[in-house]
């Protein structure tokens, strides 16, 4: 109850929460809040690269698509993307770090070395290898992110796991006679979830970027998918004319990576004292 | 002596890292069900003239023996030929690395030139308006798609107000190749029109890129100086009558920084990966272009050479930010 009221008094987590909850809102009402929800598909060529009116709010592209519409659709895209990508990677990389954690020794050796061949290459540039072999397409690209992101999770994971197995709570639950799966996820999970959780919100929202990266590059997928990164590489060559154009997806791109930022910053100001006191005392 | 240990261990991790990330990249590109040697015949082939290309290039071999070839290649510096330039993919990676590394250089000195002040200000003055308003702009700066804040500062500064050019690395042909980073070479030959040209071609890109990397900078500085200015050493600093700005200047924030270095190899990441985007936006012709051209061609080899080169140059940084570390902070040796 008080970190509740802590966090309703943490501003900027509270307005992380209300843009996630608008993406949200916005990704499931689509079909009822876009004006024009057939334009995902249709395209009117006579009314290409609108600027702002009544009609079109936010202007339309080249194909004479309300970028409303398409933007409100896209939001579908983005959660997808962000839930299924990071989704994955937390239920790959929180066993593997619990167990190597946990057991030490050279399976966790081996299982760590292996994260860190991940991590030792920028997440964008492996997921850019993945997914140009595979193919540009959504799937594609979750499973690119998925794969490079797991041992993100791996490693927190490992590193909480390793510093909670000598506590005394759970050496006593061990001499009770609890067996290493019961110890592992009643007891050491528990106590690392709140770590698990920070770092999800907040890789939710780098997700979200590299997610845009590869479509921006080409890499996601194809036309005419209201995907926010397809749709500004597909508005460069109209610049200067058509500034409204990038201007929509890029604006929405920042304000749900931000979302989840600063919820992350509130989730760890209330769930991980330890940082907060590291912080010493942040605004 | 430790430090010594330290560093040989690293370096020996370098190599089982590198054939571990060759060894995925390897894997990834076998996975697909496409067939290489039918795209590498074209066409028109017959079967026959399939066959006879497959055991040519070595496909008809298991993949363990096409592994260790492809090992072997690698040590030779042999990648194979880019469909885009056709010329030997790592002909093309040397040649494009100095621009890649002129700009993130650059962007890495002005983020830190940016974010080390503005983080020991903003720690100094804790909850002033500057600090609310600086906290803004770090939890922007890292919420923004780097294409897109690329684009806009093309469509601002380059069409707009034309005080800027559009893309590119330089008017005109570069200067004599000494390092390969323009600035210094222009610098070593004193060519002032070529320097004026290729730092104002270099403005835009490095601001993209620094703008994030800033950000982080200036949150790490800040916690860092935060935590250091209430110890007992700093008072006891205060109390023998040193002048303020020298204790928060020298004392401060020479502790605050450790945890600020041990970021910067982080950071660098952050850059490597924001320059691929922002090299293809600015039409920069580093490594970054390079993947997002073998991207549009389809080309494997060159992605995946791409992929090793930028992994083997990641490896090496962390090295010797490590190495850096053990010199700033001598407890971390123990």
């Amino acid at each position: 109850m008080r970190s509740l009221r802590r966090f309703l008094a943490d501003r900027a987590a509270l307005l992380g929460t209300v843009l996630i909850l608008l993406l949200v809102l916005a990704a499931v009402l689509a079909p009822v809040l876009a004006p024009y929800p057939s334009d995902v598909f249709d395209f009117h060529t006579a009314n290409r690269l609108r600027p702002p009116s009544d009609a079109h709010w936010l202007g339309t592209d080249r194909m004479g698509s309300d970028i409303l519409s398409r933007l409100l659709f896209g939001a579908r895209i983005t959660i997808a993307i962000a839930v299924i990508a990071v989704g994955t990677a937390v239920v790959i990389g929180v066993p593997i770090g619990l167990v190597a954690g946990f057991y030490g020794g050279w399976p966790g050796d081996i299982l760590m070395r292996v994260s860190d061949v991940f991590l030792a290459v920028p997440q964008i540039v492996l997921a850019i290898a993945i997914a140009q072999t595979l193919g540009p397409s959504i799937e594609n690209v979750i499973l690119a992110l998925s794969l490079t992101y797991w041992p993100f999770w791996a490693r927190l994971v490992y590193a909480e796991t390793r510093s909670l197995k000598n506590e005394v709570f759970v050496e006593s639950a061990i001499a009770l006679g609890a067996s290493p799966l019961r110890v592992m996820v009643m007891h050491v999970l528990p106590n690392i979830a709140s770590a698990i959780i920070v770092r999800t919100s907040i890789g939710m929202g780098a997700t979200i970027l590299t997610a845009a990266a590869l479509g921006f590059l080409g890499l996601g997928a194809p036309s005419p998918t209201p995907e926010w990164g397809r749709m500004i590489a597909e508005s460069r060559e109209f610049l200067p004319d058509a500034w409204w154009y990038a201007t929509a997806p890029g604006i929405a791109i920042f304000l749900v990576v931000m979302g989840f930022n600063l919820l992350g910053d509130g989730l760890r100001d209330i769930l991980d004292p330890r940082i907060r006191r590291g912080a010493a005392g942040k605004a | 002596m430790r430090r010594f240990e330290i560093i040989l261990t690293r370096l020996l991790w370098l190599v089982p890292t590198v054939v571990g990330l060759v060894v995925i990249v390897f894997a990834i590109a076998n996975v697909v069900p496409t067939d290489p040697v039918r795209i590498i015949a074209g066409e028109n082939a017959n079967p026959e003239q399939i066959e006879a290309l497959r055991v040519k290039l070595g496909y008809d071999k298991p993949l363990y023996v096409q592994l260790l070839r492809y090992f072997a290649d690698l040590l030779h510096g042999e990648m194979g030929t880019s469909l885009y330039s056709q010329r030997p993919i790592i002909d093309d990676l040397t040649s494009r690395l100095p621009a890649t590394l002129e700009l993130t250089l650059a962007a890495i000195l002005l983020a830190v030139a940016l974010g080390i002040p503005l983080g020991v200000v903003s720690a100094l003055r804790r909850n002033s308006l500057l600090d609310h308003g600086l906290r803004v702009v770090t939890v922007s700066g890292l919420a923004i798609a780097s294409f897109w804040l690329a684009m806009e500062l093309q469509f601002l500064f380059a069409m707009k107000l034309a005080i800027a050019p559009l893309n590119g690395r330089i008017a005109g042909f570069g200067p004599d190749t000494v390092t390969g980073l323009f600035i210094v070479d222009c610098l070593l030959s004193w060519d002032i029109e070529s320097l004026g040209s290729a730092m104002r071609h270099l403005a835009l890109p490095a601001l993209t890129l620094a703008l994030p990397a800033a950000a982080t900078i200036v949150r790490f500085t800040r916690a860092g100086v935060l935590e250091v200015i209430n110890s007992s050493s700093v008072l006891y600093q205060s109390a023998m009558g040193l002048p303020r700005p020298i204790i928060v200047w020298k004392y401060v924030l020479r502790s605050a920084l450790i945890s600020t270095v041990t970021q910067i190899g982080l950071i660098f990441g952050v850059l490597l990966s924001g320059a691929v985007v922002v090299e293809a936006v600015f039409d920069w012709p580093g490594l970054g272009t390079f993947a997002v051209q073998s991207i549009l061609q389809s080309d494997h080899k060159a992605i995946m050479g791409f992929t090793i080169w930028a992994g083997c140059m990641f490896v090496l940084i962390n090295l010797a930010v490590d190495v850096l570390q053990t010199v700033i902070d001598p407890r971390s040796t123990r």
